[in-house]
């Protein structure tokens, strides 16, 4: 029998990271879906990011993607657990699946989906409530930064200068980035947390070329200067000529290492 | 006497002038500058005109000198990619700022300058490019300052002011010679010497946002580190009006360094 959970929350509460600690103690098949939910005014949404799937489908490996249709065999339907994610500024005015937004509620029908449990940070007590901040007013930008390498140190650089501030009021961020060893490096910032996530995820592209994987940076906040932005990150990734000078240094590198 | 020790301007004008300030209240005529009049900050003519005005003996910088030479900042130093775009973009808008007037002064700047004991460079002995950092190895930093000749060794370029004592210093040398047995052994013991770091006025390195400078007693060797608040608003608002990157202004406001240090700041560049 499959079970079908929304979840639902303002930007940076822990939605991603509940899902996955529930899909690593769930036995059956898993399946999940982002939505891009809806801005309200002054209250601006991201883009549906590729970014949480991204990072969820590395650590489960067997995890279904419910954005492409057909996804799910009838075997898979067996025992399934689906979880729709999808950001929401505002606590729903009813509890359980009532609450449901009915744009969502809309939204979902196309894919055929009927959710038996619903569940919003900030309202739930199932559901930690430490960073489900009350934003008044919010903007979004998000780069697709898809066969992008970054120069690591200044990667860490403009990471520092984002999350402090240097342009502009910065709520939330969170990126996949590509380094030219073949790391896929998942940074999530939440403005009332003291530092930055950094997880180094397990898939490592090879040392030959441009990876074809999702990456992506998204923040969100106020006052934001998105030209700045741009041409800071546009000043960090490495070029043709450089990501080949540190590739094939490091390839020759796993050579000799492996000859010793 | 106390004699005053500047170095790092950037062009950052309201802090030189806070500087120049604070050691004029405390009576002290007797000024050395160890270069870097130039980079980064937004008024590099006014700085380099206000220290020629004062006839303040200064040495070149690694900044005066790449200036001048037309050749790219010293690529080597910078800790990244970001950091090497940020240092290309202000070493060509000071040089289309300086003058012709104001590239000679800085092209005929000496290496380092020598008053009795005390040796003043802007790097090290070495060259302009290289970082005596704080903890480096004792021996390295005692070699610097033996092989100066100088019982002190003012010097500049990491921003950091600090000051070092190499006390109970001794040099051992032995050789063997063709006959057999034949081992002549000698110890030098060396007299205290000192790295006196200035820090620097128009980009510190300290964690804050003040300008830095030190003044010497060169009656007692009393050294002090002296720290000066300045208009650092002005300062901002010239980098912005003059069309630099205004990330310079959002770093200089908030105690970092233009750009970053290098990882191995110990590095000689060897351009």
């Amino acid at each position: 029998m499959s079970q079908v959970w929304l979840i639902s929350g303002s930007p940076g509460c822990g939605k991603t990271n509940w899902i996955l600690n529930t899909f690593k103690n769930y036995s059956g098949n898993c399946g999940y879906l982002r939505l891009g939910g809806y801005s309200e005014i002054n209250l601006e949404q991201a883009i549906n990011s590729k970014i949480d799937f991204a990072f969820l489908k590395d650590q489960i490996h067997n995890l279904l993607d419910l954005s492409i249709s057909n996804s799910i065999s009838e075997k898979d339907k067996e025992n399934i657990l689906i979880i729709i994610e999808f950001p929401q500024f505002f606590i729903p005015k009813s509890q359980g699946i009532n609450g449901v937004d009915l744009r969502i509620i809309n939204e979902l029908e196309k894919y055929n989906f009927q959710p038996n449990r619903y569940l919003h940070f900030g309202r739930d007590p199932e559901l930690s409530i430490k960073d489900t901040l009350d934003f008044r007013a919010i903007e979004s930008i998000s780069l697709d930064l898809k066969k992008h390498i970054w120069d690591p140190a200044s990667l860490n650089t403009f990471w520092f200068e984002l999350v402090n501030g240097a342009y502009g009021d910065v709520y939330r961020a969170k990126a996949l980035m590509n380094l030219p060893d073949g790391r896929y490096i998942l940074f999530n910032w939440i403005v009332s947390q003291q530092g930055s996530q950094y997880q180094t995820l397990n898939q490592v592209a090879p040392l030959n070329g441009r990876p074809e994987r999702c990456s992506e940076i998204v923040i969100q906040g106020k006052n934001l200067n998105f030209e700045s932005i741009k041409s800071t990150i546009h000043n960090c990734l490495l070029n043709d000529a450089v990501l080949d000078h540190h590739q094939t240094s490091l390839r020759n590198s796993q050579l000799q290492t492996a000859r010793r | 006497m106390n004699q005053a020790v500047i170095s790092c301007l950037h062009a950052n004008l309201p802090a030189v002038e806070a500087v120049l300030k604070d050691i004029e209240l405390q009576g002290i005529t007797n000024i050395t500058c160890l270069g870097d009049l130039v980079g980064y900050g937004p008024q590099p003519n006014e700085v380099i005109e206000l220290i020629r005005d004062k006839k303040i003996p200064t040495c070149q910088g690694c900044w005066d000198e790449d200036v001048v030479d037309g050749l790219d900042a010293c690529d080597c130093s910078y800790p990244s990619q970001l950091a090497e775009k940020r240092g290309h973009f202000a070493h060509q808008w000071t040089t289309d700022k300086l003058t012709k007037e104001n590239k000679d002064y800085l092209a005929n700047l000496p290496y380092s300058i020598r008053k009795d004991k005390c040796l003043f460079v802007h790097g090290s002995p070495n060259s302009q490019h290289e970082y005596l950092l704080p903890d480096m190895d004792a021996f390295a930093a005692l070699e610097r300052v033996e092989n100066a000749r100088a019982e002190i060794l003012f010097c500049g370029h990491t921003h950091q002011p600090y000051i070092r004592e190499l006390a109970d210093g001794s040099i051992a040398v032995k050789i063997k010679n063709a006959a057999p047995k034949d081992i002549q052994e000698k110890e030098i013991q060396l007299p205290m010497r000192r790295i006196v770091n200035a820090g620097s006025v128009g980009e510190p390195r300290h964690g804050g946002t003040k300008a830095t400078y030190v003044v010497h007693n060169e009656v007692t060797n009393e050294v002090k580190i002296r720290e000066v608040e300045y208009d650092l608003e002005l300062t901002c608002k010239a980098i912005i009006d003059a069309g630099l990157p205004p990330i310079f202004a959002w770093r200089l406001k908030n105690g970092f360094e233009f750009a970053e240090q290098a990882e191995d700041a110990s590095h000689v560049c060897e351009r």
